[in-house]
This record gives structure tokens, sequence and C-alpha cells, in this order.
């Protein structure tokens, strides 16, 4: 298992090796720098020049990159031109708002999205299968910024029930947390969900069919322990390399719910770092995210190895 | 030059005049303290250090920390703030400012000619726009309580820059001097002091207690006047999505919304809790021509651009129907505007006439690219109905639209662009030298100088007093009219929101957050 653990943390490193490169190069290619954000509209190609010179951006190239890439192994994501502080700050300061939105998101679409493709799947061929395969398809159907609009206007603005935005640390007010983080988590669920409920509709559906589960029937075995102890843990395993697959989905789609929701999170930083030209902070901001993207999955190999042990034996 | 000191006496009259009315009101007109507001705006602010930064997201919020020695009045004329008054020497070479006494700064200290000069020294290298001190030679100090600035040449137009709130010339504390750009402790002496910033989350500022009230006017006048903070604590909420910005205002979430779009407010117009603010104008909408390049390099190809245009039509679709229509290169109401000169020339529409003046250009066909952003809608709406103008009477129109700063990128480039949209805002609200200056020197915003606006240019600076300046401008106004290396195509508007809760909230160039209560 160690063995195994090592391995996967080792091939991280080709992956974010690549991001950055990537993420070097589109930087270097996008028309426009920081300088406009910086000197304004009606600034002087001299005073251009000179602030370009100031920030390093009149650098070759290669030269760039080796002194990005030198600091990056003393651990260091430089420095943000518009912020006033370092990329690691900047991006660990807003970490805790994206990872809480990510998690609950990802909770509350496992929950939502296999308690549908479970319901489906045993009323296979039934209205209740077509009615939850219909809010599964509505799910991936409705964009995300829309949904989220929705959820404010009629919790927060008719209802009053819940904020239409901002973000409260949990370490300040739990509760405050919860309520500032349920409508934004809840568009993100909303949108992913549908792909884990026909996922798992059709996992159960394949298990539900095979004989050991008509045995445990036989038996006698009561539905709900023929469901979910001998059909869904065996249905389990392709649903767990969704989640792994989804975690990346989300954080992408944190970014609109960010905006929509003005949550301080990642996604926002990259946003305005991409519009504005911040380039430390998008390399350093991608990267983070890739990183955590990749460890999710190592993560995610992990319980599935747990899951089967097939899996794990063969490693 | 003795007009100035016969400005600064009757300030001074002036002033003690509106103290005693102030004296007579009754006590009743000043409400108890409390109260928490929460002000909306859609970016974050790039510094709080109110010098080296022009942005406006900046500007909304250190306007209620800081001040300068010297601001714009409401309708823009020089009004002194942190400073007794000015006394301008006869030769023009002189600025002597005397300082108010007992002005104290939020960590307590009391503001000297120290702290003055200091600050002045930082802007000189750490202003976003340091140019407005490129006429002084020395700051001195000339007394506990008084400093005084010596020009290089008579530079009469010096007060109106010192004037700009654009990246004003803040006064701090000696001890944060000096900080480089952004490394202030955002220590100033206005109403409100700084608390906490969350990029991407609010800023926070409390009441400060020991505000050196200004007891000069009876109300608040333009950036400066009598202000009071009146609330416990000012958060400016920090909301990109304007769909969320009305839903927390609808919600009582929020008092004060900086912009909402034109049919929110229409719709929020029949909402009992909730007031809609026009401010207007607010900015200038322009086609910017290059100079240097084929067809634009030809006046009568710009002349026909002119011509053909229907500012009307561009102007209530790139605005969503919020703007006036008005020709002149400063707004209406303020000390420059420049009366009818070059009326006959906005807005025509003039079809066959553009035509006429394509031919007498030789237009050939040639395309005219119109380069603008993704940013601001306006700018990108406006591009889309000046091509459809232009395509009707023959000219190859078409659009380039970028991001805001590929666009700036663009722009910069000599070529590869005709046209291009631009609002100005902050320009022209600071006064003609501030709007030519774009015009003129080493890169005009048309690329190409005009040597006859560089020399009205040069003029304006040297007017001496007000009315000879306003002589030139009048002359700059008609050369623009004549020349169309810009065309002004409106002036827009901001429409603000707020709960009927607040009170006392008048719509500036920056949210004044002082002199404004919420009711219970």
């Amino acid at each position: 298992m160690l063995r195994f653990l090592v391995r996967r943390l080792l091939s991280a490193i080709p992956v974010l090796a690549v991001v950055s490169v990537v993420t070097f190069l589109i930087i270097w290619i996008v028309p426009g720098d920081v300088t406009a954000e910086i000197a304004g509209p009606d600034a002087t190609p001299a005073q251009i020049v000179r602030l370009r010179q100031e920030l390093g951006l009149e650098r070759p190239l290669l030269e760039r990159a080796m002194v990005w890439y030198g600091h990056l192994l003393h651990g260091d994501l430089g420095r943000s031109y518009l912020l006033n502080r370092s990329v690691a700050a900047a991006v660990i300061e807003r970490l805790p708002v994206t990872l809480s939105l990510v998690a609950l998101g990802l909770l509350l679409s496992v929950v939502m999205g296999m308690l549908l493709g479970i319901l489906a799947a045993v009323r296979h061929n039934t209205w209740i299968d077509q009615a939850a395969t219909s809010v599964a398809l509505l799910g991936l159907s409705v964009p995300d910024f829309w949904f989220g609009l929705l959820l404010i206007v009629f919790f927060g603005v008719q209802l009053h029930w819940l904020p239409t935005g901002g973000f409260v640390p949990l370490t300040r007010d739990p509760v405050g947390w919860l309520r500032s983080m349920t409508l934004p988590s809840l568009t993100l669920a909303f949108t992913q969900m549908g792909v884990l409920a026909r996922m798992t509709r059709s996992s159960m559906l394949d298990v539900l069919g095979q004989d050991y589960i008509r045995t445990a029937r036989a038996k006698g075995m009561q539905a709900w322990v023929v469901i979910f102890r001998h059909a869904l843990l065996n249905a389990l395993i392709p649903i767990v390399t969704m989640v792994g697959i989804l975690t990346g989905v989300l954080l992408g789609g944190a970014v609109v719910v960010e905006s929509v929701f003005s949550l301080p999170g990642v996604g926002r930083l990259i946003i305005g770092a991409i519009q504005r030209r911040d380039f430390p902070i998008i390399q350093g901001g991608l990267l983070i995210t890739a990183a955590t993207f990749v460890f999710v999955n190592i993560a995610v190999d992990i319980l599935y190895g747990w899951l089967d042990p097939r899996v794990r034996d063969d490693r | 030059m003795d007009h100035s000191n016969r400005t600064s006496r009757r300030n001074l009259l002036a002033g003690t005049a509106l103290a005693a009315l102030a004296a007579a009101l009754p006590k009743g007109a000043a409400a108890a303290a409390g109260g928490e507001i929460i002000f909306v705006q859609g970016s974050n602010p790039p510094s709080l250090d109110a010098m080296s930064t022009s942005s406006q997201a900046s500007r909304n919020i250190n306007m209620n920390i800081y001040e300068t020695l010297y601001g714009f009045s409401e309708h823009t004329a020089p009004i002194p703030i942190l400073a007794e008054t000015v006394v301008v020497s006869d030769d023009g070479l002189t600025y002597r400012f005397p300082l108010r006494k007992g002005v104290k700064f939020h960590n307590l200290k009391e503001m000297t000619a120290k702290d003055v000069k200091a600050s002045l020294e930082r802007y000189r290298k750490v202003g976003a726009t340091s140019n407005l001190l490129e006429a002084v030679k020395s700051i001195d100090i000339t007394g506990d309580y008084e400093v005084t600035l010596t020009m290089h040449q008579a530079t009469p137009t010096f007060l109106e820059s010192f004037c700009s709130p654009r990246a004003p010339a803040v006064i701090i504390p000696e001890e944060d001097a000096l900080a480089e750009a952004g490394k202030t402790s955002i220590i100033g002496t206005g109403p409100y002091k700084y608390v906490e910033y969350v990029p991407d989350s609010h800023v926070k500022l409390t009441r400060f207690a020991e505000y050196s009230q200004d007891t000069r006017m009876p109300d608040i006048d333009g950036f400066g006047g009598r202000k009071t903070a009146y609330l416990d604590t000012v958060t400016f909420r920090i909301m990109p999505e304007p769909g969320a910005q009305t839903a927390a205002l609808e919600a009582g979430e929020v008092h004060i919304v900086e912009e909402i779009s034109v049919p929110a407010g229409k719709r929020m117009e029949k909402n009992p809790n909730i007031k809609v603010y026009k401010n207007m104008p607010w900015a200038m909408l322009t086609l910017i021509m290059n100079l240097d390049v084929a067809p634009t390099n030809n006046p009568k190809f710009r002349e026909a651009v002119q011509v053909a245009l229907n500012m009307e039509e561009v102007m209530a679709l790139a605005t969503a129907g919020f703007y006036e229509l008005d020709h002149g290169w400063q707004y209406k109401g303020t000390p420059y505007y420049a009366g009818d000169i070059g009326k006959s020339y906005y807005n025509q529409h003039d079809v066959a006439r553009a035509k006429k003046l394509l031919a007498e250009a030789g237009y050939k066909g040639e395309e005219f690219s119109i380069l603008t952003d993704s940013n601001y809608t306006e700018h990108n709406k406006a591009a889309v109905v000046i091509a459809g103008n232009l395509k009707a009477v023959g000219i190859n129109a078409v659009i380039n639209q970028v991001d805001w700063p590929t666009a700036l990128k663009i722009r910069l480039q000599p070529t590869g662009w005709h046209g291009w949209t631009l609002m100005l805002g902050i320009e022209p609200y600071v006064g003609p030298v501030a709007l030519v200056s774009t015009f003129t020197g080493k890169r005009p915003l048309f690329v190409k100088n005009d040597r006859e606006l560089d020399v009205l240019y040069q003029e304006l600076v040297i007017g001496k007093t007000v009315a000879a300046r306003k002589v030139t401008f009048a002359k700059i106004q008609k050369r623009l009219y004549e020349f169309f290396g810009i065309i002004k195509l409106g002036d827009t508007g901001q429409m603000q929101a707020a709960r009927s809760s607040v009170e006392g909230y008048r719509p500036f160039r920056f949210p004044r957050l002082y002199n404004v209560r919420v009711k219970a």
C-alpha cells in the first residue's frame, strides 16, 4: 500500500510540471498585461515600457520561466502584482472558501445523485424512474449561474430564509457558515448530481440483475438490506471513480458559483487575475488547484482499493 | 497674483458666515450616531494606499478614509479641506498653505506641516498621477502648521490639478511616508478609519470618534465641507454579479448599490423600500480615431464619420436609455462649459453629406476597424451601433472586440485599429487641463499630435484666470470639432439604488458615506 501511495504521489510531479508549463505558455501567448490595469487607458507607451521593466515583463520567456521555477523549488510561488501579498498567502486565505464549497457541493451531489439513481433503478420503468431521470437531466441542463440566481430570488429575496451571498468563516460562526454555504453548494450540487444519478442508475441496474441479488431476495432478506448492503456496495466502484472526476468539475464550477454568491474563493481570485493579467496569481493559483485535483484523485484511488480488494491485490 | 489673496479672504469670510449659520442651526439637526451601512461595489480596490491608485473602486473607499489639502466643491471649484486657505504670491511662484490646527490622524497624532511635506514628497515618488506635482520645485515647511510649495514657473492651473481626486494627494502621517506604494498603514484624517480588508469579500471601516470636523461650512460640499460620521461601521461589500447585487438590496441585506442596470433601476423605482438615484453626468462616451493610419489619417474621412453618426441611436442602445445628448467637452453646469461651440456638428446623422465627404476624401472602401472590449457594455454596444451607422454611408466598418487588457495593448500599437470606443469619466470631471492633456503630449489618445491642439494646450496651462482659460478651452472645443480626432457620442450616467431607510445619501464622484444615516 505504501509503495502504491509513493508511486501515485511521484506520478503527480510530471502532471503538475505539465500544468505549470502549459500555464506559462498560455500566459505568454495571451495579449495584454497587468500594466493596463495599473497605468489606465490613457497611459503612454513609454509609461507602459517603464512599468513592464519594473515588473520584469520585458525579460525573455526562458529567463522568466527559470526565475519562476527557481523560486518554485524553494517553495515560493511569487508575489501578486496587484494584491500586495504573496501568491501562496492569497490562495491559502481563499482556499477554505473554495474547499468548503466543493466539499459541501460534492456531499450534496453524491447524496442527491445516488438517491435519485437508486430510486430510478429500484423503480425501473415506472413513473418514479421517469421523474428521477427528468430531475437528473434538469440538473445537467440548467446553467449554474441561472439556477443560483433563482435560488437567491426564492430563498433570499422572497422568503428571507438564507443570505443572498457572502461568506461567514466556519471558525467565526458555524451556523452562519452553514447558512452562507447552503445555496452556493446546492447550486453546485444540483448541476452536477445528474451525472452521478445516471451513473448510479445504470450501475445499480447491472447489479440488481445479478444472480446473487435474486438469491438474497429469495432468502427473504429485507429490500433495503438487499439494495444498500448487497447491490449498492458493488455498484459503488464506478461511482467512486466518477466522484474523483466530479471533484475537478466542481472545482471548475466553483468559479461561477463564487461569483454569483460573492464568495471570496480561489476561483474568483483566478478569474480576477486572468481579467487583469496578474500572471503570478494565475500561475500559482492554477498550480495549487491542479495539485488539489491530483491529490483528490489519489485519495479516490486509495478508496477504490479499499472498496475492491481485487484492485488492491493487483497493486 | 493678488486674486488668490482675494480668494483666500473671500473664503475666510464665507467660512465665517457659514460657520455662524451652522451654529444657528437647531441642535436636533444632528442625529444620534450609530448603525451600520453596507455599500456594494463590483470590484476589489486594487489598493487602499490612495496616492498609488487611480481606480474608482479604491477611490470609493479611500475618500471616506483620507483627506487632501484642497479638493473640488460640488461645482468643481477648488475649496480648502485640510488647509485653512492658500495664499499665492503675486508672481505665481509660491503657494502658501496654512493648515487647519487640531486635525487628528486615525492614530490620534495631530497633523502638522511635517506630515504634509512628507506626504507630498511621497506623492511625487509613488503617486499614480504624480505629474500633478511636476510644476512644484520644492515643498518647504514654513511654520508648524504651514507648508509652502515653490513652482519652477508660474502655473495658474496648479490648484485645479492639485484638487484632482483621480489619485488624490492625500495627507498621511509622516511615519508612513517612506512606505512603498501599497504598503502604508492606511491611516488618514477622514471621518471613517480602516478596520479590515478581505479581498473579494469586503472592506470594513469604523467611525473615527476624534474626527476633526471642518466647521467652516454648514454641510458637505464636493470632497470637503462639514463631514459627520453618523454610522458606527461602513462595510464595502465586493459583489461582482449584478443580479446578486440587486437581489441583496431587495432582500434588505445591503443598503446601497454603486451601480445597477437601467432595467433593474426602472423595476426598482416601483419598490417603496428602494430609492433609485441618477448620477448624471458620470462619463463621456467617445470614439477615438487613429490618426496614424489610412483612412483615419484623412480629416475628410473623419469628418464623414462625425457627420454619419446618429448619437441618439448610439447612446440609447449603449446606455439602455440612460444618457444625455450634449456636444460639450466639459460637463454642463461646470465652470468651463463652452456653450454652443461645435453643436452644429454634433448628432447630424446626415447620410448624403457623409457620402459626399467620403467621396471628397477619396475613400475606396478600406477597412475601418473599431476596437472595443467585452468588459464595458457601453463600449461594445456603442461599437455595434457605430458600425451600423457607418455601413449605412458606405464605410467598410468591422468590429474587433477583445477583453480590456488586450484592447489597451492594441490601442498602444500604431496600426491594427482605426476607431476605439472609450468612456472618459474622471478626466472631463477634473477639468480641461486633465482632459486636453490626453489629447496632447508624447502620445495623444489619437496616436498622432495635432499641432494646433498642442499650442492651445500650452495656452490653457498658462491662462492666468478661470475666465482666460475658459476662452482658451472654447478654442480647443472648436478645434476638436474641426479636427475630428475624437468624437463625443454623449454623456452617460450612473444609476444607483439604496434602501429607503438610508437618509442623506447624495450621489457624487464617490459614495460619501458620512452625513448619511440609516433609519432603524
